[in-house]
């Protein structure tokens, strides 16, 4: 009985310090402005995570040196979501206690959702880099906008439009697969969006399949996805998951052309792919031979020795100017008044372009989607569409 | 449609064999399911990555290496996470505990000083599939099923014939018995040990060149688990048995049913067996399985 009750609370000491239990500090001194940044430092996203949080150190850097903002020196506080919406939930909590004038991140609509229900209440601004689901600035509740969130990035309906726009007329698809992750928001939900824009200029969807996330195997289900003989298979999903759905494509024999979103934006897709990535098609928020972002480009890769894995480090320094720009209208570190300036940003030179944001949506205005393709083992810019 | 989903379920449940043959073995000594070894088994495809990509080595000398150094980690998992409280007499409960812990030291370990990022083997077997009656399967897969066929045949040789295979046979009874006949348990246990690693990193090896290399990669283990538990836990052909069958069950119900649901239905199928069934379809005696 003994040794079963060590046993028992041994199992209870370990749950706990899995869980982690994180403790607020008390923000001592004024004279810095406190920026929280909410990423994927670890986990299946811990890749643009890093980037992200390297890019913002390195912005931050550069305005300190010129002088900060409003006087004050800036002060970037990152902490890890691992892409999760709980772990992001304690994250925000976390960061409101140190108090953060505002939230830059996180990169997944589904932890952007969940962390709105501590920023609002909190209210404290939070602008997601590459959350694209409607839902991260919109309550469907309510179905009016979240006063606190906003975003740099454009959202999925606009992104699947696009994919199924492309696949009609430059692929001359008459028929389509989908295969989403029904664990993610932004995977079902883009899948959707490119299923009705594809329907709605009469073209025939013939399969549209589910997985859980962290599948390995999608086999079973490009059984199915075979037997019905897509011309253009859609892939709303991450690099890892997309680059497998290609392979097991492969050994099965399935002859369709690939299309995805902006989440497969990652190198990794042609090494995890390999050959049966080439001629894949995506769209994507930006792109590595943007003459635009040239010059950040060389500073990151001076500072870190490697290229940085878009976009999310472009969408995260556009958040960050768009924050300071806020700041600086509101002549003030009050959450409250930043984000009503923030509302009202307008042709602000950020890294992408201009950033406008919409004050109904709280989304850029005209951002611009590119479509790149995978070829010898690159990504080629193919074409530019722009939101309207 | 059917034929390819039986010949992709058999494909899926033979890698699920080889897992489950490694637990079983842990298993069929020392009475707990080794929590760690899907960590043995991320390791193992580590080592064969780095050998293959950075050492530059040839890819069958890099599958011997990552075989041999699976087995050397899971010889010491045993050495310094198992031998103390084996020699205590303690409840399987706490190897249990203790190879959880491992488990995710281990992960952890991984993520710390290699980091997250995903890693995949190079096209060396070509990416090309063999058709047949209508259905298409990679020639990886191929190649990986009559592999760890091989393997397991290798193992169930050893242990039939060999002295070591005896006397672990025979501990497999009763261990306290074997020691009472002089068989130094300890490097009994040990061997059992550096077997099972030898196969986890067979296993490794192929989750790495089929899917990828990454932290987590180990999880997929709790599919051998149950392999295990369907063939019976510490039963050798009810592992391999046990693994195509939920194999081919998985894929059946991903294709004609739901592949969301897939999991569901197989931990499903864990808790009704061990309710119903609980030395699985191979099992020796009841009492001390489960």
């Amino acid at each position: 009985m003994r040794t079963k009750w060590l046993a028992l609370s041994l199992a209870w000491v370990f749950a706990v310090t899995l869980a982690g239990c994180g403790s607020s500090q008390s923000s001592g001194d004024a004279d810095v402005i406190r920026i929280g940044q909410a990423v994927a430092l670890t986990g299946d996203s811990s890749m643009w995570g890093q980037a992200e949080k390297n890019a913002l150190e390195m912005e931050v850097e550069k305005i300190n040196a010129k002088g900060g903002v409003l006087g004050k020196k800036l002060k970037l506080i990152a902490y890890d979501t691992r892409a999760d919406a709980t772990e992001a939930v304690n994250v925000t909590k976390r960061l409101l206690g140190e108090g953060v004038v505002g939230i830059i991140g996180p990169g997944q609509s589904g932890v952007a959702i969940a962390m709105s229900s501590v920023t609002e209440p909190g209210k404290v601004p939070l602008i997601a880099t590459t959350a694209t689901n409607p839902k991260v600035t919109m309550d469907d509740k309510t179905s009016k906008v979240r006063k606190y969130s906003f975003r740099t990035c454009f959202i999925d309906p606009f992104q699947g439009t696009v994919a199924a726009q492309f696949a009609a007329k430059e692929l001359k698809a008459r028929t389509a697969a989908v295969i989403y992750d029904v664990g993610s928001d932004y995977s079902a939900w883009l899948g959707k969006y490119f299923i009705a824009e594809f329907e709605r200029q009469g073209l025939k969807v013939v399969a549209n399949e589910a997985f859980r996330s962290g599948e390995l195997d999608f086999r079973a289900i490009l059984g199915k996805v075979k037997e019905a003989g897509p011309d253009v298979l859609f892939i709303p999903t991450m690099q890892k998951e997309a680059a497998l759905v290609m392979k097991q494509s492969a050994d099965l024999g399935i002859k369709a052309r690939f299309l995805g979103g902006d989440g497969w934006g990652s190198p990794d897709l042609i090494t995890l792919g390999g050959s049966a990535v080439e001629g894949a098609y995506f769209v994507n928020l930006a792109s590595l031979d943007d003459p635009d972002i040239q010059n950040f480009i060389k500073d990151y890769k001076e500072k870190y020795h490697q290229d940085p894995i878009l976009p999310n480090p472009v969408m995260a320094i556009d958040g960050l100017y768009a924050l300071i720009d806020a700041i600086t209208r509101a002549n003030s570190t009050d959450p409250v008044k930043i984000a009503e300036q923030l509302e009202k940003t307008k042709d602000l030179p950020v890294l992408s372009g201009k950033l406008t944001i919409d004050p109904v949506t709280h989304d850029p205005l005209n951002k611009p989607a590119v479509i790149q393709e995978v070829k010898d083992g690159k990504f080629i810019f193919k074409a530019k569409f722009v939101t309207q | 449609m059917l034929i390819q989903t039986l010949v992709t379920g058999l494909a899926i449940g033979g890698i699920y064999a080889l897992m489950a043959v490694g637990y079983s073995l842990v298993f069929s000594i020392l009475n707990f399911s080794n929590f760690a070894y899907g960590s043995i088994i991320m390791l193992g495809a580590y080592v064969g990555y780095y050998l293959l990509m950075k050492a530059g080595l040839p890819l069958a000398v890099s599958v011997a290496g990552s075989v041999m150094g699976a087995a050397f980690l899971c010889y010491l998992n045993e050495r310094m996470a198992y031998s103390t409280l084996r020699k205590r007499n303690a409840a399987s409960l706490y190897f249990m505990i203790s190879a959880m812990g491992t488990a995710i030291f281990l992960e952890n370990l991984v993520y710390a000083t290699i980091g997250s990022r995903f890693y995949a083997f190079p096209e060396i077997i070509t990416q090309q599939n063999i058709t047949f009656w209508g259905a298409s399967i990679g020639v990886l897969d191929v190649f990986a099923i009559v592999f760890s066929f091989t393997a397991i045949y290798m193992l169930h040789y050893f242990l039939q014939h060999s002295r070591v295979g005896i006397a672990i046979r025979a501990a497999s009874y009763d261990m306290q018995v074997c020691q009472l006949n002089g068989v130094n348990i300890t490097r009994l246990v040990g061997w059992v040990f550096l077997l099972a690693g030898a196969l986890a990193g067979l296993s490794g090896m192929f989750l790495g060149m089929k899917y990828m290399v990454y932290p987590t990669m180990g999880w997929i283990t709790n599919k051998a688990y149950i392999a295990a538990v369907i063939g019976g836990l510490g039963s050798l052909p009810g592992a391999v048995v046990g693994g195509l069958i939920l194999g081919v069950l998985e894929t059946l119900v991903s294709t004609y049913v739901s592949s969301v649901i897939r999991d569901v239905f197989s931990f499903s199928l864990l808790v009704v067996l061990l309710l119903v069934l609980p030395t699985g379809l191979f099992g020796k005696y009841l009492e001390e399985k489960v």
